[in-house]
């Protein structure tokens, strides 16, 4: 039980299960909308004035002792040596989430090592390093695992809110716009659920002034994204309301594998096989528990579910063993 | 602007919503509102549309004495009963 700031939040979350090593695409939309949740943290925290025209940034905010270094770095970059920096809300966010390459890796390692400090992040070997092609290979892979307990917490807690009757806050506002933009709200939620999302969206966009300045804003980049899967999720969750000025559409973008981890011996029973894979996936560091047993059994690795299939591939020999697929609430 | 609440306060208070008691026991939020659609979880209501309700205290040592149960073996349908005879 412990309370933690937007941007630290977002970031448990975005970050689960990326590859810690290399800049991979999926990443780089983490952390831009990460970056766009520090100032989104930065506003709700009062650290800027708002005036007509727009929000506004001093740079005596970052010497507060209460500043964090992960602030610092995606705020600094934005000031630009000025004392005083305006612009309304969108051009914060946006400027945000341009930040170079460099600048994103300067703030994933700060914020990386902020999170490690209070320890509810570390880097594990990646789920792909146990994949027979990956691990024969020898290219060492790393990946970042969120304290599973923390990121139950916030994922429930964001699940709770949207999906009750009731007041929704100004953080589970700015989670829900940030997992729009980053393509993860079907990580958490089923296709009945994202309906009924689209509908309390809708409903804050209509009721709240925070919604309403929100929500309106788009950071992501199409490309990135994937525009084929963007019109195809865009014609399966998405129902425009007659009357309604904007349309609510999740965009979605893969972020976990399917991996293919081999048994050394030959097993009659898929149980067995599954218990050798499932000793092997521990071996390397993994927090594997087993939600449901049989032909398909479901097991959890690291905070993401997957479906366990027996399976065999064909090389000189067979090769048997277990092909993980990554499930999810659809 | 409606802002969330310190664990500080949440536990200072008489009353929770379901996303706070996610917070404070760890539970899946599905797990708790199957939780109260079976009348395992009282709550209090104002309107039809407006957030449950429910009391900290209490609510918290209901949960903690399910999860017990159930690690004990007990099915829901069991745990109801255990409940209702209280």
């Amino acid at each position: 039980m412990m309370d933690l700031k937007l941007a630290q939040s977002f970031a448990l979350v975005a970050l689960n299960a990326q590859s810690s090593l290399y800049m991979t695409n999926a990443k780089k939309v983490s952390l831009r909308s990460m970056a766009a949740a520090v100032i989104l943290e930065a506003y709700l925290e009062g650290c800027s004035t708002q005036a007509d025209n727009g929000l506004t940034f001093r740079q005596e905010v970052l010497e507060k002792s209460s500043s964090t270094l992960y602030r610092e770095t995606v705020l600094l970059p934005l000031l630009h040596n000025h004392a005083v920096v305006q612009g309304d809300l969108e051009w914060w966010l946006k400027k945000a989430s341009m930040l170079s390459n460099k600048k994103l890796k300067k703030f994933e390692i700060a914020i990386s090592d902020y999170l490690k400090a209070m320890n509810v992040l570390e880097e594990i070997p990646s789920l792909l390093g146990s994949d027979m092609y990956f691990d024969s290979a020898g290219v060492e892979m790393k990946a970042y695992r969120s304290h599973n307990g923390v990121y139950t917490s916030i994922t429930e807690n964001l699940r709770a809110e949207i999906l009750e009757e009731g007041t929704v806050t100004d953080e589970i506002i700015c989670m829900l716009w940030l997992l729009r933009e980053s393509g993860c709200m079907h990580d958490f939620f089923s296709r009945n659920e994202l309906e009924k999302i689209n509908t309390r969206m809708h409903d804050l966009y209509r009721s709240n002034l925070w919604a309403k300045s929100l929500f309106r804003i788009q950071i992501h980049h199409g490309i990135e994204l994937g525009i084929k899967q963007f019109l195809q999720m865009k014609s399966l969750f998405v129902k425009t309301y007659a009357g309604s000025s904007i349309n609510f559409f999740f965009p979605f973008l893969e972020r976990s594998q399917a991996v293919f981890v081999e048994t050394e011996a030959w097993f009659d029973n898929s149980n067995k096989r599954l218990n050798t894979v499932l000793t092997r996936l521990e071996s390397y560091g993994h927090e594997v528990k087993v939600i449901e047993r049989g032909s398909i059994a479901t097991i959890q690795i690291d905070n993401l579910l997957y479906d366990a299939m027996p399976h065999y591939v064909m090389m000189r020999v067979p090769i048997q063993g277990v092909r993980l697929v990554p499930k999810r609430p659809l | 602007m409606s802002r969330q609440r310190s664990m500080e306060a949440i536990l200072a208070s008489e009353h929770v919503s379901i996303g706070e008691l996610v917070r404070i026991t760890g539970s899946r939020y599905s797990t708790l509102k199957h939780y109260t659609e079976e009348g395992m979880l009282p709550f209090e209501q104002a309107e039809e549309n407006l957030t449950r309700r429910y009391r900290r205290e209490e609510t918290v040592a209901r949960i903690i004495w399910i999860k017990e149960l159930k690690a004990n073996g007990l099915s829901i349908p069991q745990i109801k009963e255990a409940i209702d005879a209280l």
